[in-house]
């Protein structure tokens, strides 16, 4: 597989979900040149989604889940830097310079660098107690401050701003939280699923406040409490920005790389220099199945990425895209949804939310572009399929959840 | 410590003999061992990319499917009842050193 001529190695850049998996990837491609993967952080690289959701349970240890294990990179040869970050790139050269002041060659530059956690911009923001949710060494530090009866605000309710505060809940904190849209997860899911989930939340004890623009963080020496637009102020002893993420991406930016709210790429992953590659949370592109530039923020996205850097770097043959698919648990209930939905989407409900299991299909142009499935997953790969063929679907069809999605696909109208 | 082995038939009809590593999942044992599985969800029984089918003895040995396992395979290519099992769910059993699994064909 390695041309003759080729000494420097595949340099990746961050060793999260999609750093790793380009690592093995290009290995079980049959690559057998140099791989080198440098993490700023040190521990062995980690599962990020437990982060928000089992390590934050009362008693669970506070080890991160390792992606693989220490021998897997020992017996697939990819050498590991851990806790050294990457300066700059000498595109010139093929080269990058490491904090330590070493150089390194690449013969191919793969940038994993992930996104970080957005931050609050806000006086007092800096205050002791007010925390953001990303590496595990967040995660470690938040587990510490949730005891029974803590008060816990939550600035955001995303993805993981409701993680974090079921966990809250769960450890008996008191906990609320404050979000600038009128329901929870408006960017991701449509009106029925934000209420399912308000009202499972409330269930277990959260408060919300909508509506709520954060305006300050007081305390003396330490968050005391937390000040809105409208004049309000809520009491707390921890806060907790979950407000979104930014592309990790300065060091391409530095280097001249394109970058538009994430790094460009093309449909192998290449950034704006042919040699240099980037994958995951990073990344800027157009979706295959909705032609729209997006950035996604997902695990199945990092690793079909990976999976792309691994085959244009070894000319293996291109896989067919998946549909993108991303998941939450929150009070132990799953929402797990396929497809990227937009605002404008029809929406049909399937199954009823107060009997706490049901899906909600999401059509553009009559065909198929998402669903969202609450508390069950058989709708989920038939609708996966259902959205990568563009198959028209029936409304009525698919709002009857005694009727399988699959045979709520239209026959394909006969050509004269 | 005998070594734990697991023997492979992969979506071509071909076996071959992996190590399985305690505290390992069996997903875990084929993806690290190269073997086409995707685990697109890292082992929380969210994708179903890691289909196998286990030999009636081991399934029944097996305890029983989680609601989630159970729906993903159920719409899975090729679902057998007394058979379909998500790999990631499989944890390392020195008891089942020495079994057979073969993998689901891809959707």
């Amino acid at each position: 597989m390695v041309e003759p001529g080729i000494t420097e190695p595949v340099v990746i850049v961050g060793a999260g979900h999609a750093g790793v998996a380009v690592a093995a990837a290009l290995r079980t491609r049959g690559w057998n040149g140099r791989i080198l993967l440098i993490e700023a952080e040190k521990e062995i690289p980690y599962e990020r989604p437990p982060l928000s959701k089992d390590l934050l349970k009362p008693g669970a240890p506070e080890q991160a889940s390792p992606l693989r294990t220490e021998k897997f990179y020992v017996d697939k040869g990819i050498e590991r830097l851990a806790g050294l970050s990457v300066d700059s790139i000498d595109r010139e050269g093929r080269a990058i310079l490491l904090a330590d002041g070493s150089r390194q060659g690449y013969y191919r530059l793969v940038i994993a660098t992930g996104s970080r956690a957005r931050p609050l911009s806000v006086p007092g923001a800096q205050l002791p107690g007010v925390l953001a949710l990303r590496t595990h060494d967040d995660a470690v530090e938040l587990k510490r401050s949730l005891m029974p009866g803590t008060r816990v605000a939550i600035i955001g309710a995303g993805y993981i701003g409701l993680e974090v505060a079921a966990a809250a809940a769960k450890i008996g904190c008191d906990t609320t939280v404050l979000e600038f849209q009128d329901r929870v997860m408006s960017r991701v899911t449509s009106a029925p699923v934000s209420r399912f989930f308000e009202r499972l939340h409330q269930g277990n004890g959260v408060r919300f406040v909508f509506g709520a623009a954060v305006t300050a963080v007081e305390g003396s020496g330490r968050v005391e409490r937390l000040l809105t637009a409208d004049g309000s102020s809520y009491r707390a002893d921890v806060v907790i920005a979950g407000i979104g993420v930014l592309p990790a991406q300065d060091l391409a930016e530095a280097a001249g790389l394109e970058c538009r709210d994430g790094i460009l790429v093309d449909d192998a992953c290449r950034t704006s220099d042919p040699l240099i590659y980037a994958a995951g949370d990073v990344t800027r592109f157009t979706g295959s199945f909705d032609g729209t530039s997006q950035r996604l923020e997902c695990i199945q996205n990092a690793l079909a990425q990976a999976e792309r850097v691994a085959e244009d770097i070894t000319g293996s043959p291109a896989r067919s895209p998946e549909v993108p698919w991303f998941w939450t648990v929150q009070h132990g209930v799953r929402l797990q949804t396929a497809g990227v939905r937009h605002p404008e989407d029809e929406v049909i409900v399937r199954g009823t939310p107060a009997e706490g299991k049901f899906s909600v299909v999401y059509l553009r142009d009559g065909r198929l572009a998402a669903v969202d499935t609450i508390a069950g997953l058989a709708d989920f790969r038939p609708a996966k399929k259902i959205i990568a063929s563009g198959a028209q679907i029936d409304p009525a069809a698919a709002a009857d959840p005694a009727i399988p999605l699959a045979d709520a696909v239209r026959a394909p109208i006969p050509v004269r | 410590m005998s070594k734990n082995e697991v023997t492979v038939i992969d979506r071509e009809g071909s076996a071959q003999t992996i190590a399985w590593e305690p505290e390992q999942t069996l997903m875990e044992a084929l993806r690290d061992n190269d073997l086409p599985v995707l685990a697109s969800c890292g082992g929380t029984a969210s994708c179903a990319t890691c289909h196998v089918f286990v030999e009636k003895e081991v399934f029944d040995s097996l305890g029983e499917r989680s609601e989630d396992e159970l729906e993903l395979l159920v719409e899975a290519e090729g679902y057998r009842e007394c058979g379909s099992r998500l790999s990631c769910q499989i944890g390392f059993d020195s008891g089942l050193s020495g079994v057979t699994v073969t993998l689901a064909p891809e959707d």
